[in-house]
């Protein structure tokens, strides 16, 4: 499987008010819920299809509902969570405007993070071995990785625009740990990966 | 290895005061038949209630002395299972209505010295809730950590839930609903009529002479066709003969006609028609949201209507469904999910892929068990 990107967790936990309702997408094991719950006392659910990450999650008292991110968010009301967190998940989903709409209508605010394709690293890797599937976050051969999506941070900024979704706050990851809220020159090229909060424009 | 069985006994207690139905109805006294496993701990805060369905007992585990077969829940409930009797103290108790140890309408009415029969009060799940707390009661016991039951059971463990949320740290609802659909009333009318129509059946008169066991088996054969799924109902039987060289027509012949007739046969041995009707209507008019906002609680302790909800908020839930299971399909079990998600509960969901049917509930025991035992151990 993917990384399940932990590096994220003090942002999120900075975004993300004290109390609030959260609803985790594709929450894994539930460390992320675990946490939020510990240092921002949210009030978390999370949401998984593995039958082995739902036990781990009902074995550590966190609150899972087994679905399919990809159909299964309709049975959410308007606005039944402050946040909805999309934590390296997004490009394993298969209509991902769909549940970044439904992220958007079920919460407030969506919290979204991606590994950046356009990263130096990855257009090296296909430009010197010609092979899309071995970058450095996915697992497997093309056929079996749970990876559909390959997007950059621009690709993803921009069109997520044009659906009518408001970039509130984004943090971008670089080589050597260092972290910026800032859009530097050559980001696209830079960064690993980003995280951004979202809202409905 | 030798194991011996571990042996239990369905115990009776005999209640010598008047019991009220939510219909208004009181009947003088009443006997509830139970029995428990493992031990209640010093602080008496280990205590699991489980809740049978609708042809289940009080014998959810263990052996009876002389049997074959244990409990009806046995693969969940003993030593190192789901409900770990070395860990809790189990009870469980046939239901107000039924036909093995807890009054129903085969038992006797003191004022005639007849069974009661269609005298027999109209019955809710609310009443087989009541019913159970007298036991609790009798038992010292009035902190529980969970409620669990399947289907019917499911329904008694999310009423006694939400009616008394100060009593408990957790449910567990395995393949129930808080409602019945159409289809399922429409199941269960079936096997009332069939019941109704078999003429030993006589206005639920019987208990003199042979009782509608046609009927009633008619009832259980619809009963298990619905327990089942389309494909492992063609898996296990297709179209296979028992006896090809029969010549005799319209006998059980084909492998699924002697299944549901030894089914229906085995039920009538065990279970009385009246309760039949009695707990099929009684799940029919379950309806958990409109029973919680309803006018009157008569014995309610006294508590302003609704008030009492509040205290669900933080408490644990755990909602199981099992993919195949067409009966009380998973669309039901996420429902009661957001109902009490609404409440402020924390509760988890899962599906559990089987083929089974509805009857995976009391046969798929290997991944609930996980589920479930790692759901009881991280409660407090």
């Amino acid at each position: 499987m993917y990384k399940i990107s932990a590096q994220n967790y003090p942002i999120i936990q900075e975004w993300v008010a004290q109390g609030s309702r959260v609803l985790d997408l594709g929450c894994g094991d539930g460390s992320l819920l675990k946490t939020l719950a510990g240092t921002r006392q949210v009030d978390g659910i999370g949401v998984e299809i593995s039958h082995e990450m739902i036990l781990e999650c009902i074995s550590k008292g966190i609150c899972v509902y087994q679905a399919d991110i990809d159909k299964d968010l309709s049975e959410w009301d308007d606005g039944s969570f402050d946040y909805v967190v999309l934590n390296a998940t997004l490009q394993v989903i298969t209509r991902p405007y769909r549940v970044i709409e439904e992220m958007l209508r079920v919460g407030r605010f969506a919290i979204i993070s991606i590994s950046n394709f356009g990263y130096a690293r990855n257009r090296l890797r296909v430009l010197a071995q010609g092979r899309v599937s071995s970058s450095a976050r996915l697992s497997g051969g093309w056929h079996d990785t749970p990876v559909l999506r390959y997007v950059s941070l621009r690709e993803f900024m921009s069109s997520i625009r044009e659906i009518g979704v408001e970039i509130m706050d984004a943090r971008y990851f670089f080589p050597f740990n260092v972290v910026s809220s800032t859009r530097w020159p050559l980001y696209n090229l830079l960064a690993k990966e980003g995280i951004f909060r979202l809202r409905r424009a | 290895m030798n194991h011996t069985p571990t042996l239990v006994e369905t115990q009776v207690l005999p209640v010598e005061r008047p019991f009220r139905f939510e219909s208004g109805d009181i009947l003088p006294r009443i006997d509830i038949a139970y029995e428990t496993y493992g031990r209640l701990n010093e602080r008496r805060d280990n205590a699991v209630l489980i809740e049978h369905a609708l042809s289940g007992d009080a014998h959810a585990a263990f052996y009876h002395r002389g049997d074959r077969k244990p409990g009806w829940w046995d693969c969940m409930i003993g030593p190192g299972k789901a409900f770990d009797t070395d860990r809790y103290f189990v009870i469980c108790s046939n239901v107000i209505g039924g036909c093995r140890g807890t009054s129903g309408p085969a038992s006797i009415d003191p004022a005639t010295g007849r069974p009661y029969g269609l005298t027999f009060p109209p019955l809710s799940v609310r009443d087989m809730v009541e019913v159970q707390r007298v036991l609790l009661r009798h038992l010292g016991i009035d902190r529980l950590k969970c409620i669990a039951g399947g289907s019917m059971g499911g329904m008694q463990a999310l009423q006694f839930f939400c009616d008394y949320p100060f009593q408990f740290e957790s449910f567990i609802c395995i393949a129930s609903s808080m409602k019945h659909s159409a289809q399922q009333i429409a199941f269960n009318e079936v096997g009332r009529r069939a019941i109704m129509a078999d003429p030993r059946w006589n206005d639920g008169n019987y208990y003199d002479g042979v009782p509608p066991e046609g009927g009633l088996s008619v009832a259980r054969m619809i009963g298990h066709i619905t327990y089942l799924s389309e494909k492992m109902m063609q898996e296990k039987f297709g179209r296979l003969k028992k006896d090809k060289e029969s010549r005799a027509i319209f006998r059980p012949s084909f492998e699924v006609e002697h299944y549901l007739d030894y089914q229906g046969i085995s039920f009538v041995k065990r279970f009385d028609a009246n309760s039949y009707l009695y707990i099929t209507n009684a799940i029919d008019n379950f309806d958990l949201k409109t029973s919680l906002s309803s006018r009157d609680r008569f014995r309610g302790e006294g508590r302003q209507r609704g008030a009492h909800l509040d205290d669900m908020r933080g408490k644990r839930g755990l909602v199981i469904s099992f993919s195949s299971d067409w009966l009380y399909p998973p669309s039901q079990s996420k429902e009661i999910v957001q109902l009490f998600s609404a409440f402020n509960v924390q509760v988890s969901y899962t599906e559990i892929a089987t083929e089974h049917g509805h009857d995976a509930f009391l046969t798929d025991y290997a991944r609930p068990s996980e589920i479930i035992r790692g759901f009881l151990s991280s409660l407090s």
